[in-house]
């Protein structure tokens, strides 16, 4: 609360159509001076819709917004901003090709007289990055950071244009646990300093370490706003979908102890990638964990031939394969699922149809495409992954992710793969669709296909793996079986503290 | 947080107004000739802007695979002229041995198509092993082949036999059921262009190169190979359209084809292509270049607008045609 | 003026000294774009081989440029880097041209102007002119004779210029008063392929059709074209001009569709470039105007016109 007793930011009865559909139902939200407020919610639920009214990207179509107690009007995202409302979003607004700094003072320039006071810019950058302990240069192009740099200069520069409620969209996803525990320590900070912040996750243990309220919608309406102490996030989970959610890890038995290996990689030299082995059995589920840029998906590309191997022997089902070109790596029916959906995964402006037969085009006739038969198979994989899609002629760009997610499982697994290498099976999606997800995997691993999942949540790699192999700086540390298989043990491997062996 | 399902956006619903925007242009265009000019609808002069359109049309149903497939090629009109060129020579230089004309002819043809597929393919090896941006690489060749064929005509005009010409003749004056030729060679490019694009699977990856060039490489297309097919198809219908155009006036210059590439790339975008590519459209680039060819033809048959003013109404036409398709097309969505 | 004398003396002084020396002679005309054009280079070039090959020391430079601009940056590099004594220039358009060329003068060159004149005559030693009224007109009486004072006649217009401008206002100045009817007049742009459809297009838009006029040999064997096709040769006959190889072959062999054609010739390039040599192998004072006519020429005067290896 501030001087006045009001809060710092709040909505009431705000509702927001689309044509004749309404999206949100006459929501209330405030946002506290110095609080940390988490908003849950599946996809759909209107979370997105929410934040964009109160950051001023979209109006509402009924209710009204406060800052400090004063209804206000935001016209433009830019409106807001001046009066210290900032979005952060999920797919950053940064200038890939422009500099840290330049990007941190974009439409603000320091200037000298008429020109551009640069030094004064870049001082002030370096403080701002200092703060966030993120070690990026900031004369550097934002197309050379990394993803989690990325994230540091978009909170710099929200901290920069004194920031008074800052929404945070899904800032963790990119973060590795070390980078989230600084963004966190960030967080506090600027807590401290009365900062009122609107956290939205979907990793429910970090709104439990970092929310002091959380508010739950469902379907466009408001569940509940509660302080967040002494609930767990199974609690959350169930507030969000409105019902018990039990066995979130599906139970995926074993594989035989003399079940075949399906694939056997011995050393492994690609870009990124030194010296890696690791063994695949039938009916497996072998998770591979590691920090970013660890080098598990240049071991994949490597694999499937969309990087070229320089060294070390791929044995595919007793044979020993080279694939130097993906084509090559899917007609031995070795498949691999992106974990950059919407830039290398999906064609966002096609229909769904096309995406879903794209992998396996030539399943649809020779020379001249089956188009019924295609349809056909989009149908069926659509029912068997359950994606929901208001019509097959929409656009996989607006889909949800967790229906992205489904489409580009149905679409690799229309090629019909024996191996199954999923890159972040679950980032960015719900809870909801998540469980789904891990369904999927757990029906392949039981068809006896191998399963090889790629993640940077430990507790998803926990949970479905029979087999966790740990890389650190391109090369394989550890194959972790059993009762080894805890974050403890995962994170010593991943931090390079035991030494590198074969997996 | 990525649930941004909100209208889901119907490139399709029921009716495909980027194809009928151009038909509306086309249409209203007839409409205006017809009102300007009783002669304008007599079959002879539709059956000569159906021939004249059919250079373009052919070239830019080439243009539709390139551009849908990501790139652009500027060469197609120095491309054309040094396929004549060299066709040209090369039927002149027959003549000393051999009497046998329709051999010549048919080696010409045979050499022409032999060119312009090759010059395609170069083009599209610079592009995809060179690594270097289909506007720069075709910018080179562009000069490159206009001035060889400079060089070839000594800056003068390269000029066919009148012998073998009279016997090339019918490509391009003949007809087949009243047809002309080069309209029935048009129609069948456009059909086979169609099929191609829609119907097959090489189609799909053309346009899914130039839609998301990662996404086509991470679904196992080998996206080098599908954008140097789209190139040496691209030379293969310049090509056709060359030999098409050889035995019309016989002869080869330097001003041959002179612009012939941006009345190609205008007529794939006025029919609904994106310049951008990942999204083409057969029927709307045979629209396109009717349309251009129509522009011409009109303000020959009329004195309402200054001779001089020629460019601005064709710049004018264009410009409102590719807007009533966007505009429409997003009025609709 | 004190310095105007002084780069005359210059000149001169330079002019006496080399003829016994190198004489460096720069030529600047447009590049071979169109046909007229590419005659131009031709002549241009065969000119050049036979004037080296006659006089020892001689060094000719040719330039083709593809605009103004660039025959400025052309001029620009043939005084600092060739040196050139003289320059013999077929300007690509008169205004933007002049400051350009007297830049050349003041450096003590010899200048020979061809075609169009400088905006400042006196900066030309020599001016080789072309009469392009001249052109449009003996094409205009031409057709007014043979047509007998009526008919119906279509012209078709080269690129919007200066020169297209003159050849239409003489050819319209000839018909006029004469009862023949110029019903149209449309760009073909110097080029075949654009009077192929300018003239299918005047087949459709006009049932009778007595003569056409071309502003250049090019455009008429075009129109030419589209006229056969259209199987209406007996009804119209066509005059173009400029002096194309093949055009005054047909005339000299009698042809009835393009029964004459006015003389343009491309080959005026060599005439100034004789004419420059002269000035510097010679002793006579060769400077002055000298005034090309476009005359007509028909079936009893073409065998004198022909040059059988003319790429135009």
């Amino acid at each position: 609360m501030n001087q006045n007793g009001a809060p710092l930011l709040a909505g009431r009865g705000l509702r927001k159509s689309y044509g004749p559909v309404e999206v949100l139902h006459g929501v209330d939200f405030d946002i506290r001076t110095g609080e940390v407020h988490a908003l849950l919610g599946e996809n759909g639920a209107g979370k997105s819709t929410l934040v964009k009214i109160l950051s001023g990207f979209v109006a509402p179509t009924a209710g009204e917004i406060l800052l400090n107690g004063q209804p206000v009007t935001f016209h433009t995202m830019r409106d807001a901003e001046d009066q210290g409302v900032v979005l952060i979003h999920q797919e950053f607004n940064l200038a890939d090709l422009r500099t840290v700094e330049e990007n941190i003072f974009l439409g603000r320039e320091l200037r000298k007289g008429p020109f551009l006071d640069k030094p004064a810019m870049r001082a002030e950058a370096r403080r701002l990055l200092d703060q966030l302990n993120c070690k990026a240069p900031e004369t550097a192009a934002v197309a050379d950071l990394a993803v989690a740099d990325k994230q540091m200069v978009e909170i710099a520069k929200a901290m920069s244009r004194h920031a008074r409620v800052l929404f945070l969209d899904e800032p963790t996803a990119v973060l590795t646990k070390a980078e989230t525990a600084v963004l966190f320590d960030l967080v506090r900070r600027l807590k401290a300093e009365g900062v009122g912040i609107v956290f939205i996750s979907h990793k429910l243990d970090e709104v439990e370490e970092i929310a002091d309220r959380i508010t739950v919608l469902r379907d466009g309406t408001l569940v509940e706003t509660i302080p967040a102490a002494g609930v767990s996030p199974d609690d959350m989970a169930r507030m969000m979908v409105g019902r018990e959610l039990t066995d979130f890890y599906p139970d995926i038995p074993a594989p035989a102890d003399d079940a075949p290996a399906l694939l056997d990689v011995e050393s492994l030299s690609a870009p990124g990638v030194r010296n890696t082995s690791f063994t695949l059995h039938r009916g497996e589920v072998l998770g591979f964990a590691g920090l970013q840029g660890a080098g598990r998906t240049a071991v994949m590309e490597a694999l499937i031939g969309l990087s070229p191997a320089t060294g070390g022997t791929i044995t595919l089902r007793g044979e020993t394969v080279h694939f130097t070109d993906p084509r090559q790596s899917k007609a031995a029916r070795v498949a691999y699922l992106t974990k950059d959906r919407k830039g290398k995964g999906l064609l966002l402006q096609n229909d769904l149809v096309w995406n879903f037969s794209l992998f396996a085009l030539d399943r649809f006739g020779k020379p001249f495409l089956d188009k019924r038969a295609e349809r056909a198979a989009f149908d069926a994989a659509a029912k068997k992954v359950d994606l929901r899609a208001a019509s097959p002629a929409m656009t996989a760009g607006s889909l949800s992710g967790g229906n992205q997610q489904k489409l580009l499982l149905a679409k690799v697994l229309e090629a019909d793969p024996e191996i199954v290498i999923i890159d972040e099976p679950t980032r960015g999606i719900d809870v909801g669709a998540k469980s789904q997800i891990y369904g999927f995997i757990a029906g392949l691993a039981a068809e006896g296909k191998g399963v090889i999942v790629l993640s940077s949540e430990l507790p998803e790699i926990i949970g479905l793996s029979h087999r966790v192999v740990v890389m650190h700086q391109g090369r394989t540390t550890g194959c972790l079986t059993g009762t080894d298989i805890t974050e403890e043990i995962i994170m010593r491997h991943a931090s390079g503290l035991v030494p590198p062996k074969a997996a | 947080m990525s649930d941004t399902t909100i209208a889901p956006k119907r490139p399709l619903r029921g009716l495909d107004w980027k194809m009928l925007g151009p038909l509306a242009a086309l249409v209203l265009l007839l409409v205006i000739g017809a009102f300007l000019n009783d002669n304008f609808l007599s079959t002879a002069n539709l059956l000569n802007i159906l021939t004249r359109a059919a250079f373009i049309g052919i070239i830019a149903i080439g243009a539709t695979f390139v551009i849908s497939s990501g790139g652009i090629d500027l060469s197609v009109g120095s491309m054309a002229a040094f396929t004549a060129g060299m066709m040209i020579i090369l039927m002149n230089w027959m003549l000393g041995m051999t009497d046998v004309i329709w051999l010549i002819v048919l080696a010409g043809i045979a050499a022409g198509a032999l060119i312009g597929t090759s010059a395609g393919f170069i083009n599209g090896l610079f592009i995809t092993r060179g690594g270097i941006e289909a506007f720069i690489v075709t910018l080179g060749t562009m000069g490159i082949y206009r001035s060889l064929v400079t060089w070839l005509a000594d800056g003068g005009t390269l000029s066919l036999d009148s012998d073998v010409r009279s016997l090339y003749r019918p490509v391009y004056y003949g007809d087949i059921l009243g047809l002309p030729v080069p309209v029935i060679l048009f129609a069948l490019t456009a059909l086979a262009g169609w099929v191609i694009l829609n119907n097959t699977a090489f189609g799909r990856h053309v346009q899914s190169v130039g839609a998301n060039e990662d996404v086509a490489r991470y679904s196992a297309i080998n996206t080098d190979r599908i954008k140097l097919y789209a190139y040496m198809i691209q030379g293969a219908c310049v090509a056709l359209a060359t030999i098409v155009y050889v035995p019309r006036l016989g002869s080869a210059s330097a001003s041959t084809g002179v612009l012939w590439e941006l009345e190609a790339i205008a007529a794939v975008i006025i029919g609904g292509t994106l310049l951008k590519g990942g999204y083409g459209r057969i029927g709307g680039t045979v629209a396109g270049a009717l349309i251009l060819t129509l522009i011409g033809n009109i303000l020959n048959l009329t004195d309402l607008i200054s001779n001089y003013l020629n460019g601005a109404v064709q710049g004018v036409i264009i410009i409102a045609a590719v807007f009533l398709q966007r505009g429409l097309s997003r009025k609709s969505s | 003026m004190k310095h105007f004398v002084s780069a005359l003396a210059l000149s001169a002084a330079m002019a006496t000294g080399a003829a016994a020396e190198d004489v460096t002679i720069g030529v600047s005309i447009p590049a071979a774009t169109h046909g007229w054009a590419g005659g131009l280079n031709w002549h241009a070039e065969e000119a050049a081989k036979r004037l080296e090959a006659a006089h020892e020391g001689l060094d000719i430079v040719i330039n083709a440029a593809g605009s103004a601009t660039e025959q400025a940056n052309a001029l620009e590099d043939m005084v600092a880097v060739q040196q050139i004594d003289a320059l013999v220039i077929l300007p690509f358009e008169s205004d933007p041209l002049t400051d350009p060329v007297r830049q050349v003068a003041e450096s003590g060159a010899f200048i020979t102007v061809v075609d169009r004149g400088l905006a400042d005559p006196s900066i030309q030693n020599i001016y080789v002119a072309g009469d392009n009224v001249g052109f449009g007109r003996s094409a205009g009486e031409y057709m007014v004779d043979r047509l007998g004072g009526s008919g119906n006649v279509v012209a078709m217009r080269g690129i919007p210029t200066v020169i297209d401008d003159q050849r239409m206002q003489g050819f319209e100045e000839a018909i006029e008063g004469s009862g023949i009817e110029l019903m149209a007049a449309e760009h073909a742009n110097w080029s075949r392929d654009d009077a192929f459809e300018v003239m299918q297009d005047y087949l459709t838009r006009f049932p009778e059709i007595d003569a056409v006029w071309a502003a250049d040999d090019d455009m008429a064997q075009g129109a030419l074209e589209a006229i056969r096709e259209a199987g209406r040769e007996d009804e119209m006959f066509l005059v173009g001009g400029g002096g194309a190889a093949a055009v005054i072959r047909g005339v000299a062999d009698g042809s009835e569709t393009i029964p004459a054609t006015v003389l343009y010739p491309p080959s005026m390039i060599a005439t100034a470039m004789d004419l420059t040599v002269a000035r510097f192998m010679s002793n006579g004072p060769v400077e002055g105007t000298f005034n090309l006519a476009s005359p007509l020429i028909t079936s009893d005067n073409a065998e004198a016109f022909y040059y059988a290896d003319s790429p135009y």
